[in-house]
This record gives structure tokens, sequence and C-alpha cells, in this order.
């Protein structure tokens, strides 16, 4: 018995207390096992590997789900019939163990089958629960009582991201055992990445096909670089994992070349800080680098400037699209004021100068884009282009192609032929940048920031 | 010493089978449980069709006092043989035709059924309420129906099935017992006109300990938790050494007197009186139990986590961009007034704060959509629905679901939190 303890404790690191508490909970096959245990965590702190390897070890009967997977109550009732009878599906005649409908039909089957096989002690997983919220209404306080309503003395472990209080509603579901995952913090994180070593040996030697001979402290030193850089952004084990051994790589490189030697750290450490720099840009999008310079890496995301430049649109395209940024974000009324050359005196009122003291949550650009007619889009294009340009079909299919690229949506439907509506989709960088290509001061035009 | 290991196995073997037994003893007691049984039995003897709700809040033993009662009667031969029981639970029978499935099972009737063909729902119905019907008063079995959840069986279709029940009820056929279980308090309010005029209003309520007056909850806590505790001087029950059981029960004993303990079971007792709530906070004890004695620290740990803040655990898992933001839109509720935000908001204020602090390294705003959907993921903030037409994610607003305390709180406990993220959340403006 408490070598099973020991061996999770070895393979499963910085888990020991909720190991421990899980053991005792399920450990002792004569004591009768709670009837619903809640496993609250964020992601990648280890849930579901600790209970799945817990109920390996401890030879448990178990059924371990996936609520994503089973997003309806036949599919879900089915699966734990079929995992829990051991029932394999013939994948050319694909005949579940029972078929399950309803809640009422799946207490039948599963009482029926405890009495050809003993269903004591067996435990029900059921991962990513908050989705039972958004199913039948009896499924989650069914789940949560299992034992009584079936008779059978059979747990269920809840595994979920959310804290338990968002499982409340009307239905009253009583308060079941609960264990924390915490977070690991950055002690732990380190302890946890430099098992990785192996791994990262092999990498190294697929990358180069040269390995090269580092110990344990070498790749620790490593680690700390790299945590320094990432922990702040990311607590999340697996993309972390992922990133350190991308950026492991490129650190090991110098000694490749023969530039830097092993001991070399601190010159290492200079290397590879602005890769650090430019990966922490890239996090949780994984983006492809092993066939681009770093360069392309960083502007093909991160960087608004190339991804405006880069989309070559024609010229009056660029002034349409500023002109659709300009209606969406002023309101009709301020357009004489912006756009006509004589407008008239205006007269100050009171407000106009609380305009002017106007908090940035209450701009134009921080609310979003309003939608504009299409007639409206026109004439602000007239008034900001200097040239004459015909209005003719080409201006037309440039719109249209506006929309198709998604740099404009259209609000309205489209049996409406006349008076079309649509709104600006890109963010105020992006425009600033359109902008400056064609020499155009959008500032000036803009009614947040034209008082300025 | 391995002996003492041994004991304890026995013990944790024995007061955990305790605990999660649903033991009926306790009912016993109550003057509701004769109510109900003195029905059932009127039912069965003399053939009085009636029909009764059980109401109480949940934990309160209504479903122990069913059983309790159930089994009273199925132990008694005569009572046995001119009875049936039919228990259905709204849980499990979500519509009537699912309902009406399991009456006949449970009725023995379903060889009669089988080589029928019904055509539709209402045929089904009729079949069995004929059969209901075609008995005497007093030469028919009775049949007692518990309806568990008896309020989840008011949503159904037209409320066919209630109305059937307690028609048959009313009228002179064969004797049945309608015994609803609920813990809605309002629950005939949930019963249409022609139904509610055909129940008996018959309600019977049901509230932890209401027999007990106010000032001895503490001591009858105690005196509960001494029950589910303390070992039995019968050999047959427990098989341990006198010795083991002498030493656990003086231990008990002192640890019932102690006035730290008096003072952590009154803060239970405070949060909630039920008798389930007690028999998950001593299951959890027991469950961690491995030397051979209770301490006063064993319960002072548990009653700290059933008082602890999981969403202060939640923030604190955070990373610090996240805690970061989350900080941002503390402060925007707090300047705007609990007004809803954005997350063009929520950026502009941290790329303030990002901006005016030189060491914090900036990171890119895919990055940050990034860890503000991850908070949206955690239900830490929750979307307002605005009108049907579609709105880019970065002008979608949302609304903080965290307290301004809870925020303070996680700041407080995190370790490794840079000084300056520290003196941003705490300071009042900005």
């Amino acid at each position: 018995m408490d070598q099973t303890l020991s061996l999770l404790h070895q393979t499963l690191p910085c888990r020991a207390t909720q190991i421990d508490h899980l053991h005792n909970l399920f450990a002792y096959k004569d004591e009768p096992h709670p009837e619903t245990v809640y496993i609250q965590g964020g992601p990648s702190t280890g849930k579901s590997i600790v209970v799945t390897t817990l109920l390996e070890k401890l030879e448990l009967k178990h059924a371990i789900l996936n609520l994503v997977e089973c997003y309806t109550a036949k599919i879900l009732f089915e699966t734990i019939l079929n995992k829990l009878s051991g029932h394999r599906m013939d994948p050319k005649n694909p005949v579940p163990y029972a078929k399950c409908e309803n809640m009422m039909d799946f207490l039948q089957h599963l009482k029926n089958y405890s009495l050809e096989d003993d269903l004591t002690g067996s435990v029900i997983v059921l991962d990513k629960a908050e989705e039972l919220r958004n199913m039948e209404f009896n499924l989650l306080p069914a789940f949560m009582r299992l034992k009584e309503l079936s008779g059978i003395p059979i747990s269920v472990i809840l595994i979920s991201e959310l804290v338990f209080q968002k499982f409340l509603s009307k239905a009253n579901i009583v308060d079941p055992m609960k264990i924390d995952f915490p977070q690991y913090n950055k002690d732990e994180l380190l302890e946890i990445l430099s098992m990785d070593i192996e791994n990262a040996r092999r990498i190294v030697e697929n990358e180069y096909e040269h390995s090269i001979d580092f110990d344990l402290e070498f790749y620790k030193n490593y680690l700390n670089v790299f945590l320094s850089v990432f922990y702040r952004a990311c607590r999340d084990l697996s993309e972390l994992k992922y990133m350190s051994r991308i950026n492991f790589v490129k650190y090991c490189q110098p000694i490749i070349t023969g530039q830097n030697t092993v001991e070399d750290q601190m010159a290492l450490w200079k290397n590879v800080a602005p890769t650090l720099k430019s990966s922490l840009a890239v996090l949780y999008l994984r983006i492809d680098t092993s066939n681009q310079t770093d360069q392309v890496v960083k502007h093909s995301v991160g960087s608004k400037e190339t991804s405006a430049q880069s989309l070559e649109l024609p010229f009056y395209a660029k002034y349409l699209l500023i002109a659709a940024y300009l209606a969406s974000y002023n309101s009709a009324k301020d357009d004489k004021r912006l756009f006509m050359k004589f407008h008239g005196k205006k007269m100050k009122k009171l407000k106009d100068v609380k305009m002017k003291s106007k908090v940035s949550e209450q701009l134009n650009t921080q609310l979003g884009p309003k939608p504009f007619a299409f007639d409206r889009l026109l004439a602000i294009f007239y008034s900001i282009l200097d040239e004459k340009v015909g209005f003719n079909n080409n201006l037309l299919v440039q719109v249209s192609s506006l929309v198709e690229l998604r740099l404009l949506s259209s609000v309205s439907d489209n049996c409406f032929l006349d008076g079309q509506k649509y709104k600006c989709n890109v963010n105020f960088d992006f425009i600033q940048e359109i902008s400056r290509t064609v020499r155009f001061n959008i500032r000036k035009y803009l009614s947040d920031f034209s008082h300025i | 010493m391995k002996s003492e290991i041994k004991g304890l196995k026995e013990i944790r073997l024995f007061i955990k089978n305790r605990l999660s037994n649903y033991d009926g003893t306790f009912v016993k007691e109550f003057s509701q449980r004769n109510l109900v049984f003195d029905l059932i039995v009127r039912t069965i003897q003399s053939g009085e069709s009636n029909s009764v709700i059980l109401i109480g809040p949940r934990g309160s033993g209504k479903t122990i006092l069913i059983n309790d009662v159930l089994s009273n009667i199925q132990n008694n031969l005569k009572f046995s043989k001119d009875s049936i029981i039919v228990q259905l639970n709204g849980l499990i029978h979500t519509d009537d035709r699912l309902a009406l499935k399991s009456i006949t099972f449970q009725m023995n009737l379903d060889n009669v059924v089988d080589g029928k063909v019904f055509g539709s729902f209402a045929e089904n119905l009729a079949f069995l309420l004929a059969c209901l019907r075609t008995g005497e008063k007093h030469t028919s079995k009775s049949v007692i129906f518990i309806l568990d959840n008896f309020d989840l069986f008011c949503a159904h279709h037209n409320q066919t099935l209630l109305y059937n029940l307690f028609d048959v009820s009313q009228s002179a056929q064969a004797p049945i017992c309608i015994v609803g279980v609920t813990c809605r308090l309002d629950v005939i309010e949930l019963l249409e006109k022609r139904v509610k005029s055909r129940f008996s209003h018959r309600q019977i309520f049901l509230f932890p300990d209401s027999d007990v007056q106010e000032d001895y909850t503490l001591e009858c806590k105690i005196k509960q938790i001494e029950g589910y505790l303390m070992l039995p001087e019968v050999k047959s029950e427990i098989n341990i050494n006198n010795n083991i059981r002498k030493n656990w029960n003086s231990h008990l004993d002192s640890l019932l007197g102690d006035k730290k303990f008096r003072n952590i079971i009154q803060r239970l007792v405070d949060i909630d009186i039920s008798r389930i709530a007690l028999k998950n906070f001593l299951t959890n004890i027991f469950f961690h139990l491995d030397q051979e004695k209770l301490t006063v620290e064993m319960f002072q740990l548990e009653l700290d986590k059933l008082e602890k803040d999981d969403i202060v655990q939640v923030l604190q898992d955070l990373n610090v961009l996240e805690l970061c933001l989350i900080i941002a839109m503390k402060h925007h509720d707090e300047i705007y007034d609990n007004q809803p935000m954005n997350f063009e908001m929520i950026l502009t204020r941290y790329m303030k704060f990002a901006n005016s602090n030189s060491n914090t390294q900036t990171v890119q705003r895919p990055v940050i959509m990034k860890a503000f959907e991850h908070i949206q993921n955690l239900e830490l903030i929750s979307m307002i629905s605005s009108s049907g037409t579609r709105i880019q994610k970065e002008y979608q607003f949302f609304k903080l679901l965290v307290l301004p305390r809870q925020i303070s709180e996680a700041v407080k406990k995190s370790v490794g939190l840079p000084t300056e993220v520290v003196q941003w959340a705490n300071s009042s403006f900005t």
C-alpha cells in the first residue's frame, strides 16, 4: 500500500498533499469511499494525471470521461457503461454495451451490470465538469448523488477549473468533498521542468545532429534564465514546457558553432536574451518558428506596423478604409465640423468644454465601432481625398473586397441593395499605419482627438 | 506499536461506515415520522386514499425518514403483502413517459403491458389507471407512490401524471397514497389549479432540530458528535482491543470538554445547522485520520478549510499579467461605479501602469488578449449580453465578479509579486 504511495510521489512531484488526500479517500478497499469529490485547479496543474495514475495504481474499476467529448447525455451514459463493463466497440459495427437515452435507462443498466460484476468501489471521473451545467438539468445533481440514486456504492470525481460556487444554481446540490490543486510556484516549476532534461538532450541532438554533453546544473541554469523572462506572463506548465524546448535549441546554438563553451553561461545568456524576449511575444500562439527567421516571426504577429504594411491595398481602398474608420468612430453630427471647409462659426457651449475633459473610457475609440450607412462613407471619402475621382464600379468593388478581407463588416441584411450598413473592424494602431502610408493625418479628423 | 496502528484501522473503518451509511436511528424520534407512517398504514389497512407533501431543507433527513418508514412497512409481513411501493425521483424520471414506464415496471405490470401495443401515452396511462380503478376499495392492494424531488414533477408537461395520480386519490378507486418529498417551501404554488384542487393540502414540515431550543443547539451538536464518534461497549459491533477502545473514548471525552473545541463547533453551528453539514465535517476529518486520537488542531484545520474563500485561491493562481488585469478592472469599477468595461479600456489602464514602471516587461497585445480570455474562462468576469449585433471581442462589455476585498487578500497572500504591482493594487486612484 505504501509502495504505491511512494511511487506516486516520485512520478508526480510537487503534488504531495493532493496525492495523500486522494490516496486516503480511495486506497482502503474495505472502507466506504466518498460519494462525490470535486477537484478544482487551474490549467495544467496535474489534476487529471494525478487522478488517472492513482486510480490505475490502486487498481480500482474506473471510467474516465471528458465532458467535451461526451457532449450529449446519450453519449455520456453509453461511454460510461462501455468503459465500466470493458466493452469494446467493433469499428465495423459500433454497438455500445447498452443503449441509454436517459438517466433512468442508465441507472437500470448500471444496476443490471452490477449484478453480473461487482461495481463496489468503482469510480466515475468526469473531466471538464463545468460542461454539465449546460446539459440537461438533472445530470449534475444526479451525478452528485449517484450513490443514493443507484444504490450502488460508486463514487464520482468531478474535475474542473472553476470554483465550486459556479455550480450552485436552483437545483439543490449538497456540497461535495473538495480538493484544491493550486498552481505551481516558481521553484516547483523549475523542478518539474528540469525533469525534461532527457528530452532536451534528444532535441538538441536531432536539431544539430551532434550531441553536446551537459549536466543537470547546466540545464537548470538555462531554466532559471528562461523562467525569469516567462514566469510573469505565464504559469501554465504545458505552455512553459513547449516554450522551453524551443528556446533551448537556440540557447545551445553558440556551443555547437564553437563560439562559447558549456561553462560560459554569461555569454550564453546574453546571446539568448533577445530570442527569449521575442518568443515571449508569440506565447500561446504556437507559431512554427523552425523555418522562418526571427525577424519574420516577430513581424508576422506582434507588431502592427508590418501587418498593416504587408497588406497591400490599392490607393483608393486605403482611403476608403480610412473613411470607414472615421465614419465608425465619429458621430454623424460632428461630420459638418470636421469635413466642411466653411462650416460657419461655432458657438462654444458648455457641452464642448465638457467634451475636452472627456475621460478615456468614454472615447469612441474605446467603445468600439458604430455602424454607418454607405452614403456617409462615400461623402467622407470624397471630402478627405484631394483629387477628383469619378464614382464608378471600381470603387464599389473595392468596398466589397474590404468586406471580404474582414476589414469592414456588413451589419445590415444582404437583401437591402440600398442603404447597406457597415462597420469598420480595424483598430486605431492599424489605421494609423495605413494613413501614414498615404500621408494622411487621421488624428485631425477624429472627434476623440481633434480638440486636443 | 503495530497493534495500535491495526486498531486505528478498525476504528477508521467502523466510524467511516457509521458516517457514510444512512442510519435512520435519529429520525425515529421525529414526530413527523409517525404522521407519515400512520398515513401509509391507514391506506394499507382501511383502504383510504391520501396525499401528503413532506417539505424540509436539504440535509434535514427527509429521504432517511421515508426510507425508514418504507423499510418498516416492508419488514411487516402483513403490510408488505397488501401494498406495492412505487418510488419515483424527479431527477431520474424527467418526463411523464419515463415515469409511466417506471411505474409499470415497479407494479410488475410489464408482462401484462408487453402483449399490448399502445398507440400513445394517453392509452398507456388509461390502461394503468384502469388497472388501478378496477380494484375495489377493500379487496385490492394499495399502492404507495413516493415522489422524491416533487418540485421537478411539477415542471412536466401539463402536470399530467400528478393530475391523474391525485385524481385517483380523490375518487373511490384502488387505494393509493402519494407522498411527495421536496425542499421547496413554495411547492404548492407550482401546482396547476386543477391539480391543486385535487391535492389534500396536507403538508408536513421538517426542519433540522426544530424541536430543540436555540440555546441548546451547541449541546445538541456535541451530543450528536459523541453519538457518531464514541466506540460502543458491545464487543460484537467492533472487533478491537479493550484498551484501545478505552483510550479512544477517554481521549474523545476530554476533547468534547475542551473549550477550544467547543468554540469550533459553535462556529460550525453558526454557519450551518443541518446534520448533513456536521456529517460532512466529521467525514472529512476521518478521511485524514492517521493517528490514534483526534486533536483540536484537526478540527481547526477542517474549519479553516470550510471557511476558505476559493476565489482568493484562484486569484493567487493567476500569473502576474492576469492579476494586473484584474487590478485594472478593480480600479475601473471603483472609478466608474461598477459600470461595464471592455478589453480596450482595461488595456489602456494596464498600459498606463506598465509604461509608468520602467522595469515592467511589456508584452504584446495578443498575449494580453489571451490573458483576458483566460480570466473570462475562469468566470471571474462575465459577459454582459447586448443587443443582437455581433461585437468584436475587444469591445464586448464585461462585469467583474470578484470583490475588491478578495483581490486585496489575494495580493497580500501571493508571494513574489513585484512591489509596484502591490502598490498599484492598494492605491485607490489612477
